[in-house]
């Protein structure tokens, strides 16, 4: 017979409960299953929708009172009604002028009011109100209605255009440049690179995405190898391996953090797929580039990795307090909170990876992928990060030890009261025997 | 515990004709309950075993007989007294007592989610066993217990008399010295019973230390060299079931239960009044 190492019989236990808990089905369908099917079509869903809602906004007809329309210049009621673009849709983002007359002494806002009152499916209602004067011209929207922001979106944009082209015109008539009546045009020219911009949106969402997706693919695996086994009845049989505690539950620690890792990587993969289709929509028009930084992510790869060595021992640690799968669900939603909350403060504009900062757990972790996904080069701070996951994780394990090496944990059924787990925490346990 | 003791102890298993098997001193274990303060589920007990015995601990409910088998298999830490299981003492040296027995009771499940063949293999390897060794002992409690047809079935779709084989068989697959098993006729049919009978009468004839907890008195009086007669946490007489006899001048092995537990009974009435 050959003899036993520590990381042999480590790796044995943890290729053991890998294997397990990915024989069920809750946890190959959250960590494997999901991803691979539900990015996708939730981001064909999304955008479905997002082309929906758009065809409904342009489809959508305004009509537009207007009062004084006998004053005003034919060419102006053509640009509002049907746009100056040559090719622009005359059926998409349509908009009908209705002739008030005069009308002097009436509020505009109630012939708006008005209008809506009388308003039959033959005859509408008024989206906004258009009152021409020498001295100018008025518009009267109700913003508070879906209608009213889309009626001065086009007429604000018709009319500029349409001041704009008679300024061309006067200068061209006059034999200067189009632009000789513009007083100052000022051209806006971003000189960023766009794949700085998609590596600005990168470091927005994925450093949260990686924080929430790792704790969410822990968060099986840990109820299912602590809080599970108990439920199970295999807690005993565990307890008799002929291997220090210690070693048992470094192996389930590894499985979990394992488990999370795959978890994580399987649903950047797919998300990260599936997102190259939503934001191809989304950004439409835009030169903005969206190219994965593989290097970055090479470099946040091996504090992932510590990352999830943390949130697995955490989580296996409190989901060992309870007495079945389901108080051990109940008992970790809010610590996911604890971890989530964190990552979302950290992807928050103005907040940047500091030397103190580096040592917060969880916010650390955020803050260095973004600052890796912006190309920052600060080894000072990477190096106190890693140093903190690494104590974190350590700090973490051992509470994760002290708890299921607890003889409760084969022998009682029962919930560990808070009092007891304090009294129990200060006692040596029994991660030796 | 160190590599080189650790491989030591994984030498194919000889018995050990000097020296009892297991030996226990003093024995206690006491629980804290929030609401009843502390409970003595076993209370001084004194113990021994001999390597070709099967010893009984005979005992109703709640007598601490599993509690103190949890003790000897390492499973709980006693609170008081000593304790050697096949040389090694619990409190010590708990991982050469595991490596040494083989320890079965109603709640060592099975893992549901691994085949009979992976929980054997699991156990094999963490015992140290090389894939030569571990591929021999496989071929051997297969055979022994008839694993062959539910081999690759995942332990959750097994039935209880072929779930209690692989539970067995995971128990012996390190070939251990010392046997113990908490109640391991409870819930089997009569076939399934009488095959663990048979079991422990091999492992016996092996020259094997068995030492088990049951209530069934027949069971008892069929298999046992000697009995523990355990009641309120403590041994309340050991011996063979005619010494028993004669101690109480009773024919039946259940008026001898009864006699002792009156007895002990009548005592800890005494010591009230006397205090």
């Amino acid at each position: 017979m050959a003899s036993q190492t520590r990381l042999h019989a480590t790796l044995r236990v943890a290729a053991k409960e890998l294997r397990e808990t990915l024989r069920d089905r809750q946890t190959a369908l959250t960590t494997l299953v999901l991803p691979i099917c539900m990015y996708p079509v939730l981001f064909w869903v999304m955008v479905q929708g997002f082309l929906v809602l758009q065809g409904q906004k342009e489809r959508t007809e305004v009509r537009v009172g207007v009062i004084n329309q006998e004053s005003v210049a034919e060419d102006l009621l053509r640009a509002l009604d049907r746009g100056q673009d040559e090719h622009e849709d005359y059926q998409a983002n349509r908009l009908v002028l209705v002739d008030l007359g005069a009308q002097e002494d009436v509020p505009r806002a109630e012939l708006l009011e008005r209008q809506g009152k009388d308003s039959s499916p033959a005859d509408p209602t008024l989206a906004g109100v258009l009152s021409f004067a020498p001295q100018g011209a008025q518009l009267h929207v109700n913003r508070s209605e879906p209608k009213g922001e889309l009626t001065e979106g086009r007429i604000t944009n018709r009319l500029a255009r349409h001041v704009e082209l008679l300024r061309e015109q006067a200068a061209q008539d006059r034999g200067y440049a189009p632009t000789a009546l513009e007083p100052l045009r000022l051209e806006r020219k971003d000189v960023g690179p766009e794949s700085d911009k998609g590596a600005l949106i990168l470091a927005m969402l994925l450093p949260m995405l990686l924080v929430t997706i790792c704790v969410m693919g822990a968060f099986f695996p840990a109820v299912d190898l602590s809080a599970g086994e108990r439920e199970r009845g295999t807690a005993e049989t565990t307890l008799l391996l002929p291997i220090p505690r210690l070693w048992v539950l470094q192996g389930k620690v590894l499985a979990v953090a394992s488990l999370a890792m795959i978890a994580t990587s399987f649903n950047l993969v797919a998300l990260g797929i599936s997102a190259e289709g939503l934001l191809a929509t989304l950004l439409q028009g835009s030169s903005i580039t969206i190219n994965l930084p593989w290097q970055a992510l090479l470099a946040i790869a091996p504090l992932t990795l510590l990352f999830a060595l943390f949130a697995g021992a955490t989580l296996t640690a409190i989901s060992g307090l309870a007495r079945n799968f389901k108080e051990a669900q109940a008992m970790l939603g809010p610590v996911q909170l604890l971890f989530i909350m964190p990552a979302i403060a950290g992807i928050m504009p103005g907040i940047d990876l500091t030397p103190g900062l580096a040592l917060v757990p969880v916010l650390n972790m955020t803050l260095a992928a973004k600052s890796m996904l912006l190309g920052k080069v600060l080894p000072l701070e990477y190096t106190l990060v890693a140093v903190s996951l690494l104590i974190s994780g350590w700090l973490a394990l051992n509470l994760a030890v002290r708890l299921l090496s607890r003889e409760a944990f084969a022998t009682s059924s029962a919930t560990i009261p808070l009092r007891k787990l304090v009294s129990f925490l200060r006692s040596d346990g029994d991660a030796s025997r | 515990m160190t590599e080189a003791t650790q491989s030591q102890a994984l030498e194919p298993q000889a018995t050990d004709p000097k020296g009892p098997a297991i030996e226990a001193n003093a024995l206690t274990k006491i629980f804290s309950d929030p609401k009843r303060g502390d409970i003595a589920a076993v209370q001084d007990l004194d113990l021994a075993c001999n390597y070709g015995e099967v010893m009984g601990l005979l005992g109703p409910n709640g007598a601490g007989k599993t509690t103190t088998l949890r003790m000897l298999s390492t499973i709980l830490a006693p609170t008081r007294g000593t304790a050697t299981v096949a040389g090694a003492d619990v409190t010590n040296d708990p991982i050469t007592v595991r490596e040494r027995v083989g320890f079965l009771s109603g709640t060592t499940g099975l893992y549901p989610r691994l085949t009979a063949k992976e929980v054997l293999q699991y156990f094999g390897r963490l015992h140290g066993m090389d894939e030569d060794t571990l591929g021999q002992r496989l071929e051997v409690v297969i055979k022994a217990f008839d694993l062959d047809e539910f081999l690759s079935g995942r332990c959750e779709s097994l039935s209880t008399g072929q779930r209690q084989r692989v539970s067995i068989a995971r128990a012996v697959i390190h070939d251990p010295r010392v046997l113990i098993l908490d109640e391991p006729t409870t819930g089997l049919d009569l076939l399934a019973a009488s095959d663990m009978i048979r079991f422990v009468e091999s492992r016996r004839e092996e020259g094997r230390c068995v030492l088990f907890s049951t209530h069934v008195l027949s069971e008892a009086e069929r298999l046992c060299d000697r009995i523990a007669i355990v009641h309120a946490g403590r041994v309340l007489a050991v011996g063979t079931t005619q010494e028993l006899r004669e101690e109480t001048n009773e024919e039946w092995l259940e008026d001898v239960f009864r006699a002792f537990v009156a007895r002990a009974n009548q005592t800890l009435t005494d010591e009230a009044d006397n205090l």
